[in-house]
Parts: C-alpha cells; sequence; structure tokens
C-alpha cells in the first residue's frame, strides 16, 4: 500500500516533468573535480602528477575540470560554460579554449587583447591574475555529446 | 574522465615520498579557507528556450603553511664590555596562519674568539625596538613567543654576558634559531589536522626552522699610570733636602677600545712630606683642595681626583706638589 503510494507519487512527478518544456534542462549534465599538480623526482627524472589534494598552500598549481555531457535526446544550442574564479585562486595560464573576463563576468575576450584601466599608470594589457572569470563557448552539443573543459589555477 | 583517473591512481605513494613543497609566499591565501569552485552552463534548448545548469561544487581547504625567517637588526657588531649585552633579532611568520616559534640561542659558534654566557630572550612589547629592562618580556626556559599572526614580525632581544678573561678586539657571534611549534622539518612535512579551522599544517620551504648569527666585539679599555717627581729645593737646585718642594705628576693612559665608566685617580702624601695647598692640578687646571663641585680633593693624607667616564685613547695628567718636612 505504501510502496504503491510512492510510485504513484514518482509517476506523477515524471509526468510534470515532461509536461514542462524544459526537459532540456535535466539533460545536460556538469560535473567538476579539482586536482593537485605536484612535480615529482623519480629515477631522477622530474615529472608533473596530479591527484585529489587533502588541502593546499598558497603558490600551489591547481586543475579544475569541469566535464559535460549531453545526456538526453535533443541537441542544446549556444551552450556556454562559465567559471567565476574562486577568490582565493588565480588563473595560472590563459588558453585558447576559453575567454576570460576582468570585470566580474561583465564582459568577455581573449586575455592579450583585454586592457585595463589604471589611475597611475593609464591603461596596461591585463594580465593572468586580473581575470575573475573564465568562458567556455561551443555551439551545438548533439544527444550523447561529451567533453571536459580545464583551466589551471594558482592558490594566491 | 575516467580514464583520467586511473591514471593517476597510483601516484600517492610517489607523491608521499617525493613530495615537491610549493614555494613560500608570504602574502598567500589565509590558512583554513576554503576555495570553492562551481561551473554554470547556459544553453539554448531543442525549443529554443534558455537554460542554465550548474555544476557541483568543488571545495578544498587551504592548509596551513608553517614559515618563518630570522633577521639579525643591530647592523654592525655589537659592543660587549666586561659585563651585559643585548643583541636584537626580528623574526617573521611567513606562513598563512597564526603560529608560535620557539626561540633558541646558542652561543658556541665556530669561529669564535670567547663565547658569551646567555642569560635570557626576551621580545619587543612597546614596539620602540631597544631592549627595556623591566618592560619588555623575558620569556621562561623554552616558551615560545607569543603566536604571531601570518606575515607579523617580532622583535627578539638575546641577553648576554661577557665572560672572564677576554682580550679588547675579540669577536664572538650568538645563533638564534626560530623553530614554529607546530613543528619544523623538511618542506613538505605534514602534520595532521594541526592547521587553522582543522587543516593540515604543511611546512613550507623555510622548513619552519630559521637561523642567524648576530655578532659581539669586545670593547675593553686598559689603564695605565705612570707617575713622576721632579725637587726643587730652597737654594735653587734639586736635591730632596728639608723645605725642598716635590711635584708629583701622575699621566693616567686610557688605551684599548670601549671606555671606563668611573675613572678615579687617588695617591696618598708619602711619610716626611706634607701636601703644600692649592697645588692639586688636573690637565694643568687647579683643582680646589676642599670636596666640593670639581673633580679634586686633597689633605694631608692624599689627593684624589674623580675624571668620571674615559674613553679609550684618553689622556689625563694629574699633578700635586708636597714639602719635605
Amino acid at each position: 500500500m505504501f510502496s504503491n503510494l510512492i510510485k504513484t507519487s514518482v509517476l506523477s512527478v515524471a509526468a510534470l516533468v515532461a509536461s514542462v518544456p524544459a526537459t532540456a534542462k535535466d539533460t545536460v549534465v556538469l560535473s567538476g573535480i579539482v586536482q593537485l599538480e605536484r612535480v615529482v623526482t623519480e629515477d631522477g627524472k622530474a615529472q608533473k602528477v596530479l591527484a585529489a589534494p587533502e588541502g593546499v598552500v598558497p603558490g600551489d598549481r591547481l586543475l579544475f575540470t569541469t566535464s559535460y555531457e549531453n545526456s538526453g535526446g535533443e541537441p542544446v544550442e549556444n551552450f556556454v560554460v562559465t567559471n567565476p574564479l574562486p577568490t582565493a585562486i588565480r588563473l595560472a595560464e590563459a588558453d585558447a579554449a576559453f575567454q576570460v573576463s576582468v570585470d566580474g563576468g561583465a564582459t568577455f575576450g581573449d586575455l592579450g587583447a583585454i586592457k585595463i584601466e589604471d589611475a597611475e599608470a593609464g591603461a596596461r594589457a591585463a594580465e593572468a591574475r586580473d581575470v575573475t572569470h573564465i568562458r567556455w563557448t561551443l555551439e551545438r552539443l548533439d544527444p550523447g555529446a561529451k567533453g571536459t573543459l580545464n583551466y589551471y589555477g594558482i592558490v594566491r | 574522465m575516467e580514464h583520467m583517473g586511473l591514471k593517476f591512481a597510483a601516484s600517492p605513494l610517489v607523491l608521499a615520498t617525493f613530495l615537491v613543497a610549493s614555494p613560500a609566499m608570504a602574502d598567500g591565501v589565509p590558512a583554513g579557507t576554503l576555495i570553492e569552485n562551481t561551473a554554470t552552463a547556459e544553453f539554448s534548448d531543442a525549443d529554443g528556450t534558455p537554460q542554465t545548469v550548474d555544476s557541483n561544487t568543488v571545495t578544498v581547504q587551504v592548509d596551513e603553511l608553517l614559515d618563518v625567517t630570522a633577521a639579525w637588526q643591530d647592523g654592525s657588531a655589537v659592543a660587549i664590555g666586561n659585563a651585559s649585552a643585548v643583541l636584537t633579532f626580528e623574526i617573521t611568520n611567513t606562513g598563512n596562519g597564526p603560529e608560535a616559534f620557539n626561540l633558541t640561542a646558542d652561543a658556541a659558534v665556530t669561529g669564535n674568539d670567547f663565547d658569551v654566557t646567555v642569560d635570557g630572550l626576551a621580545y619587543d612589547t612597546n614596539g620602540n625596538g631597544i631592549y627595556d629592562d623591566g618592560v619588555d618580556v623575558v620569556l621562561g626556559a623554552g616558551a615560545p613567543t607569543p603566536s604571531l599572526d601570518a606575515d607579523a614580525a617580532l622583535t627578539v632581544f638575546v641577553l648576554v654576558n661577557s665572560p672572564a678573561g677576554v682580550t679588547d678586539g675579540d669577536s664572538s657571534a650568538v645563533k638564534l634559531v626560530a623553530q614554529a611549534v607546530t613543528g619544523a622539518g623538511a618542506p613538505g612535512t605534514s602534520f595532521a589536522g594541526q592547521g587553522v579551522n582543522g587543516s593540515n599544517a604543511v611546512v613550507g620551504t623555510t622548513s619552519a626552522d630559521a637561523d642567524v648569527d648576530g655578532s659581539l666585539i669586545a670593547r675593553l679599555a686598559a689603564l695605565s699610570l705612570i707617575k713622576t717627581a721632579s725637587v726643587i729645593d730652597p737654594f735653587g737646585g734639586s736635591e730632596a733636602v728639608p723645605d725642598a718642594t716635590i711635584t708629583f705628576t701622575i699621566v693616567a693612559n686610557v688605551g684599548g677600545s670601549g671606555s671606563i665608566t668611573d675613572l678615579n685617580v687617588t695617591d696618598a702624601i708619602p711619610a716626611g712630606t706634607t701636601y703644600k695647598p692649592a697645588t692639586l692640578t688636573l690637565d694643568g687646571a687647579p683643582l680646589t683642595d676642599a670636596s666640593d663641585a670639581d673633580a679634586g680633593e686633597a689633605n694631608n693624607s692624599g689627593i684624589t681626583v674623580d675624571v668620571g667616564s674615559a674613553a679609550a685613547g684618553a689622556s689625563y695628567t694629574v699633578t700635586f706638589d708636597v714639602t719635605i718636612d
């Protein structure tokens, strides 16, 4: 009796969701992880190794990865992923894969092309440390399309 | 992503052995800070309706970095006589969280001409950078400094005393060592849960252990006295006969370096002679016989000239006359 009730309610929820046009919302999934890059020396050779961090200290280099997948049956268009940088993180380096913002996400562009107005020194080229947001733009995600977006940050 | 996870699954063992610490950043993010990263996707669905999806939020905590630097503040070797002297140092918490430090002062430094004794360690409480006896706090034996905030500095005084038998111009050094109370060791050494807000405490590039030498130089003045006498007899000669006048000249030379704080020249009137009143002089200037404001005092038992502080290189000449009975 009780389990029947639950079943019924689950069904009705599913029906409700299906009736709302916004089904695509539930079909695209974003999933984030963070990894700590360490330089380890093995047999006299230095190499970079990524691992889940227990904790980090200032100066540590972190790889933030966001995985996306269109698990629905319909394509989505104008797929834009925006990642505000945590205040304790500065962007390690620019990447052609993403555009950056130095004004809190209001405008985006390539890092090399952005100028910052400085009251004392006049306009100067924006640097990685100025970046506040990162944005990836993908035209279209077909059903089943998936991939990863990532950036390196350094603990300030 | 799955293959990425597999690829690094075996790495923790390697990490534990060959960890290379990150560079210390004195102005780093405070220990205990949570770094939270969330990505947001915006897109149009099949119907052209705008949609928004958030990722999960990944969180990582900033560990406490243990770092310290030490600097000697005196600038040039501190002069030490045959008493006490104070060496001034500054220690700085270059980590990213509050930390106290254990201090030790080692007087046995290689190359020393002499080793001082360390009377104590103190820290500046009134911020004037100078040791004030009775004002600045003397640390108890083995007691750490108060907790210093990230980037905060503390002026530390090492109170020393000169041993006997030191020669003027000898040099010595005292090594101040500061170590994080939480722990010190190879960079990357981690102390689980001992950081701010339960974060780990991790030793930074300074090994959380700083030492620096402070120099001392012995400044000891040496005094030599030379006494001469000349006689004038009543007949215009220089025979020591009754009623002849003897003029005594005492030259006090201060050699070495440093100074003498309280130079007092005294002499007794020889038996068989009598002090000739109003003949006492210091460097050619007459001094009264009475015990008064000037430096001299003289009577039939002896003379006293209180020169006071006398610097190395100075010379003082005292003269007085007596008459042979």
